[in-house]
């Protein structure tokens, strides 16, 4: 494990886990996890803050807010409080650059609406251009998708997950995907798109935990964050990545060679 | 018929032997064999003619997802339910989708007597208009939880959705509940642990109070808290068929478990412990037995993805692994294997455990001479392994370690 370093001290970083108690499906608190971590072994300051039903949420405390995926029973719970109460916070906390990671329902519930099956149309929170429609097969499996903007001369930008949703969701204009399908089905199984990034908005179906096994677009969006804060900060230093890579890559092999 | 997510099999094998003590004739499914196959497999292979002297009893495990299919065919004179946890989601869906099948199910057994834990939410929602429905659980004074194990599957009120209230909460969500808003609660229970005296890493000593009865105390030979569950579960169907608490108590000391619930194998005076893990509920509970070890230790994890394990590993990030920092200090290797065994190491380091100490080494012959050969003698070496890891671990310690075959 690295040392702290101490010029990252006067770095700090204030995260807020939305409905922690609510959304906490298929491991996700993981990315929290990986994100307190990957700051603390560099010596930054990480809090990590819980907001939920019936909470006052002042977005502006915060540098990422992380929104998970939940049971339709616990999604159904939260939607009037998302949508009604915090809903013109979290738009105006997007317009404003503030770090999202969403995933699986979290991300469906930051697009415009969720289309049942059989024709019913569940108005969501409409912060991004998208959309998701429900089918009766679910999307479940081991994934892997490219991130361009992670590949480098030493970085294959791969990124590796395990999805699991009925929703198929559409991006619409000034919404790009979050990476290409490899192997799997991403957003719909269709248009090979999975994901979806919207200024500092980073939306995924991956669960795994997404973020542990890929420490780069963690780094990323921790990068992201504290530049939006300290205009001087220019890169966080590498660290020893061998056991994340290992599992990343054991999976790589499986499912592509 | 036992069903529930935890504990089907050690409730089983508590109920095996209290029809075994009462000298009760009965056919059963082996562990593991609790799908609809399973199931009648066992009634075949049971299969008499005439003449013979044919038990009338079974006592049949079964998966809580097959519950509903089975119905269809058979309805039990009694089914305990011992709880419901997220388990597999991948599988199964969501856990109310699981809790509504085993209703539905119920549905087609009318005079089905329900045996129940009182103490999850989600068991005893499987009452409502129900009039035979026996309660175990927990006295409000019994125990009180000291490590709070973070994620709860079911904090809201399934039948209004507010925030429960726990007067005394045991683990995971059991322990007393009450919805503020609509008023559902936990019910009277008719077998009650008032008090646990012992609960060291071998075996537990429990107090319970039956209605009828009054008091007993009994120790049985596995150690953890939901293993006192599983022996309150036991214990309520004993007394509903009206066993004497004499026979209770004998079979709860006398029953013998296995198939990965804490099987020791003893290797050159040094203890391999086989604990099966299957759902962040259960690995919680396993870790919070870890933690009452005082010696040396090795701790391996074989974590696989296959279909009976759950395809999807993220469940490892739901567990408090965390917890296990508590015991860094006197274990001096955490192995890791399985062909998932390198995301068990990622989750290891993101736990804060130093990645020194960290050891993916993916043959389990060679993992566990490894374990042995650094180990002193009266040492424990645990092993926590997913259901088809453990298939696969117990060929390598029939062969090479001289674990007897299960099932007697």
């Amino acid at each position: 494990m690295p040392e702290e370093r101490n010029e990252y001290n006067m770095y700090e970083i204030n995260i807020c886990h939305l409905y922690p108690d609510l959304l906490n499906l298929y491991g996700d608190r993981g990315n929290i996890i990986a994100l307190r971590k990957r700051a603390q072994w560099r010596g930054i300051n990480v809090n990590v803050h819980s907001v939920t039903l019936n909470q006052p949420f002042f977005p502006e405390n915060y540098d990422i807010i992380f929104l998970g995926g939940g049971q339709d029973y616990e999604q159904e719970i939260i939607q009037n409080d998302l949508i009604v109460e915090k809903g013109a916070e979290i738009k105006n906390a997007i317009e404003n650059n503030i770090v999202f990671l969403c995933i699986c329902g979290g991300y469906q519930l930051l697009g415009k609406y969720y289309k049942t099956w059989d024709g019913k149309e569940i108005e969501f929170l409409g912060a991004l251009n998208l959309w998701t429609i429900g089918s009766k097969e679910r999307l479940i499996g081991n994934l892997i998708y490219e991130c361009s903007y992670l590949k480098d001369e030493k970085n294959d930008g791969l990124i590796v997950g395990f999805e699991n949703h009925s929703g198929k969701t559409y991006l619409g204009e000034g919404v790009e995907p979050l990476g290409t399908v490899i192997k799997g089905y991403g957003n719909n199984g269709e248009d090979s798109f999975e994901g979806a990034r919207y200024k500092n908005v980073f939306c995924s179906y991956s669960h795994g935990s997404l973020l542990p096994k890929n420490p780069l677009l963690t780094d990323y969006l921790l990068s992201v964050a504290i530049k939006r804060n300290y205009k001087d900060f220019v890169s966080l230093q590498s660290i020893d990545n061998s056991i994340e890579n290992q599992a990343r890559e054991s999976m790589i092999k499986r499912l592509l060679l | 018929m036992v069903t529930g997510t935890n504990g089907k099999t050690t409730t089983s094998r508590i109920i095996g032997q209290i029809l075994h003590e009462n000298k009760t004739n009965y056919i059963t499914n082996k562990s593991g064999a609790n799908l609809v196959s399973g199931i009648v497999t066992t009634f075949i292979e049971h299969y008499r003619k005439k003449e013979y002297h044919l038990p009338k009893t079974a006592l049949i495990e079964i998966d809580e997802a097959a519950f509903k299919v089975i119905t269809e065919r058979i309805s039990p004179d009694i089914l305990v339910v011992t709880n419901f946890f997220r388990d597999q989601l991948d599988r199964y869906g969501e856990l109310y989708t699981t809790v509504r099948g085993v209703r539905e199910g119920l549905e087609r057994c009318p005079n089905t007597q329900l045996i129940l834990n009182a103490d999850d939410s989600l068991c005893v929602s499987l009452a409502e208009n129900r009039e035979k429905v026996l309660y175990y659980g927990f006295d409000d004074n019994a125990y009180n939880n000291q490590i709070e194990n973070s994620n709860s599957d079911a904090s809201f009120c399934i039948k209004c959705r507010t925030k429960y209230i726990y007067n005394n909460h045991v683990f995971g969500h059991l322990g007393s509940f009450s919805c503020p808003s609509c008023g559902y609660s936990k019910p009277l229970t008719q077998v009650t642990c008032t008090k646990i005296p012992e609960l060291n890493s071998t075996n537990s000593t429990i107090e319970m109070k039956l209605d009828q009865y009054g008091k007993i105390r009994t120790t049985i030979n596995l150690p953890g808290l939901y293993n006192v569950y599983n022996a309150l579960a036991g214990t309520a169907l004993g007394y509903q068929l009206g066993c004497s608490t004499k026979t209770i108590i004998k079979a709860l000391n006398t029953f013998e478990c296995g198939f990965g619930r804490m099987e020791t194998i003893v290797k050159d005076n040094k203890n391999i412990r086989i604990i099966l893990v299957k759902n962040p509920t259960g690995f919680n509970q396993v870790i919070n037995y870890l933690l009452t070890e005082k010696g040396n230790t090795q701790i391996a994890f074989l974590i696989n993805d296959n279909l009976a394990d759950g395809t999807d590993i993220s469940w490892l990030w739901d567990v408090d692994i965390e917890n296990l920092q508590l015991i860094s200090d006197n274990t001096s290797v955490f192995y890791t294997s399985g062909v998932r065994g390198e995301d068990m190491s990622v989750r290891l380091k993101y736990a804060g455990i130093y990645t020194r100490k960290i050891s993916y080494i993916k043959d389990y012959h060679e993992l566990i001479t490894t374990a042995l050969s650094s180990m002193k003698e009266n040492e424990n070496f645990y092993i926590l392994p997913t259901y088809t890891a453990m298939l696969d671990l117990r060929k390598i310690l029939q062969k090479k370690f001289g674990l007897k075959a299960f099932w007697k």
